[in-house]
């Protein structure tokens, strides 16, 4: 039974990280109808840049801050340069999906030369472990939780009270209307993947740092987890993503202390495939954030 | 350029073709973005593969697998085709049913990431990372396989393999059925109130398309005489999207054109920088793979900004019976 509670341990810190990376890649989906399946790649291109910065002997908690910013700028300049003008021309969703899939190759393709094949990890001293019960965190890990949870929390403010989150919900609920009603469409949208891909930047760092060593490979299965923790919770809702991120980050903790680790992302996939025949909208489609009221 | 060089390009040449024909009749013709369309080959590799091939003990035993029947061509083949189609009932069932069309290609996304995944650690069902190797290849009993004339005889059945999967896709894209599939990737909706089912033409589809799929992949692991997860990445399948793209969406000559251009161009490309000493080792490892990766990706782009219908695009079909 204690392998379970420690697994429950593991179980938050993983979904932190996930509910990091879900709420942006949702976001993005929602406000600006863009399944970016680069996203995965924004965030192991981040990872590394904290990682030559941590070998250049710069701690990794300014790695994740510049880790965060490049996101950011990578994500907006990806949506300006490339997925916008596609989407003014008049790419239809299919083919914006297959726009991102392409850019996702090319930007894993452009680091394989760069970063080469193998595994990396950050030199970071993980801290003394901190024990609650059978509950056993290191410091860092702990770290990893109040981030998220801050990050949870001024999400949850933007959408709610700020002039700009407000502005947001308007255009996913209707942009021509919330262009009529004097919202600049162009700056929210340019602000959502600004914000978005900060927090794809911010949860690359963090999930390398989770996962103890990384490589150019992991993207895929960050994407995937994202997609399951994403579609869980319904795409588009940022509180889904949350729900979707505790749910999955729990479920892919304990089954990997029952069954084995390397079927983590298999499991992701059948919960995916679950929600995909049993609830497709996923469990928060009606009332979410973004949605438009009532 | 010797028989075996030759052969090896049109087989390869044979095989993409088969594969642009299948995909080319279920994303050109029908806008069904089957992101694991590679996944449809490699089971089609595998039946393939366990049908021909000696029980597991055989040659040490160094391998593991299921099956192990050891059955004669064309019975592999076959298989291969059966699988494929097989496969295609359970996976469209879940995606193609409710799903939004840009639900339904991510699902086919992570489905072929995550195929790849659980065939690698699974390590007694298809020989996990490893794979499977030593595959007879068909009629190897009777011909020595490393002989021109079995070339000559691989390149025959592969094209009669390649002018069948031909006649199918041109018979169902030309018929009347094709004119539903078009409907149907046009406005869904518009299909469906004209009294078509969506579900039923892209269940239908994705089954023909994995049936093809599998006999490519049936014809691929014949000759390489290997199978292993790392040659059916999901990479694989935007090389196939390019193609398609390339050659033109919905017309079968261009998925052909696309096929030539696109797989078999690239690998030739590579191989010709690779066996190029100043070249390969220019910069850091790897790096000419990688690039042609990136071109895939930009071919990819440019081509769906500049010319979005293809080098062949499709023919505007216009009803001509309206005057008498």
């Amino acid at each position: 039974m204690n392998l379970f509670v420690a697994a429950f341990g593991f179980g938050l810190v993983s979904m932190s990280v996930i509910a990091i990376a879900a709420v942006g890649f949702t976001m993005q989906f929602g406000i600006t109808n863009m399944i970016n399946l680069a996203y995965g790649e924004v965030m192991i291109s981040s990872a590394y840049l904290a990682y030559y910065l941590n070998k250049a002997g710069i701690s990794i908690w300014i790695g994740m801050v510049a880790g965060a910013l490049f996101g950011s700028v990578f994500s907006f300049l990806l949506n300006r340069l490339v997925y916008a003008p596609f989407m003014r021309k008049g790419t239809a969703n299919l083919g914006m999906v297959i726009v991102s899939l392409a850019v996702s190759l090319m930007i894993s393709n452009l680091l394989l030369p760069i970063v080469g094949f193998y595994s990396v990890s950050y030199q970071e001293d993980p801290g003394s472990l901190i024990r609650l019960g059978s509950i056993a965190l290191t410091r860092d890990q702990i770290i990893v939780i109040a981030i998220a949870v801050v990050l949870m929390l001024g999400i949850h403010a933007l959408l709610t009270y700020s002039r700009l989150g407000k502005a947001m919900r308007a255009t996913a609920a209707n942009p021509t209307l919330a262009r009529n009603c004097g919202i600049p469409t162009q700056r929210v949208i340019d602000s959502v993947w600004l914000i978005t891909g900060a927090l794809c930047g911010l949860a690359g760092v963090v999930a390398a740092l989770n996962a103890d060593s990384f490589a150019i490979a992991n993207g895929s299965a960050f994407l995937i987890t994202i997609l399951a923790a994403a579609v869980l919770g319904g795409a588009g809702q940022p509180y889904g993503a949350m729900i979707g991120a505790v749910l999955i980050g729990l479920i892919t903790e304990l089954s990997a202390a029952a069954w084995s680790p390397e079927y983590k992302e298999v499991v992701a996939f059948g919960i995916l495939v679950l929600v995909m025949v049993l609830r497709p909208q996923g469990l928060l489609a009606k009332r979410g954030a973004l949605a438009a009221a009532g | 350029m010797n028989t075996y060089y030759a052969a090896n390009l049109l087989i390869y040449a044979g095989i993409d073709i088969i594969a642009c024909l299948a995909l080319n009749l279920q994303f050109g013709v029908s806008g069904i973005v089957n992101f694991s369309f590679i996944v449809f080959q490699a089971v089609g590799a595998y039946a393939a593969a366990v049908l021909s091939l000696p029980p597991d003990t055989a040659n040490g035993g160094f391998q593991h697998y299921v099956g192990g029947f050891q059955l004669p061509f064309p019975i592999p083949w076959i298989g291969g085709a059966i699988a494929g189609g097989l496969l295609a009932i359970p996976v469209g069932f879940v995606v193609l049913r409710k799903l939004r069309s840009d639900y339904q290609a991510i699902a086919l996304l992570v489905l072929s990431v995550i195929a790849n995944t659980v065939i690698t650690n699974a390590d007694k069902f298809l020989g996990g990372a490893a794979g499977l190797a030593l595959v007879p290849p068909p009629f190897s009993d009777r011909i020595d396989p490393n002989t021109e004339s079995y070339q000559y005889l691989y390149v025959g059945i592969t094209i009669v393999a390649v002018v069948i999967a031909f006649a199918v896709v041109n018979r169902v894209v030309n018929s009347p059925y094709g004119r539903s599939l078009r409907a149907m990737r046009e406005r869904e909706i518009a299909a469906a109130a004209i009294g078509k089912n969506p579900v039923n033409l892209k269940m239908t589809i994705f089954i023909v398309g994995g049936v093809i799929a599998g006999l490519s992949g049936a014809i691929l692991v014949g000759f390489i005489q290997l199978w292993a997860p790392s040659v059916w990445l999901y990479p694989e399948t935007i090389i196939l999207f390019a193609a398609v793209i390339v050659g033109g969406r919905g017309n079968n000559i261009g998925a052909i054109l696309g096929a030539l251009l696109v797989p078999v161009g690239f690998e030739e490309v590579t191989r010709l920088l690779n066996s190029n000493p100043n070249i390969a080792n220019l910069g850091p490892p790897n790096l000419i793979s990688a690039l042609q990766w990136v071109i895939i990706g930009l071919l990819i782009l440019g081509f769906l900004w500049f010319r979005p219908q293809g080098v062949r695009p499709e023919p505007r079909r216009v009803f001509e019976g309206g005057a008498d």
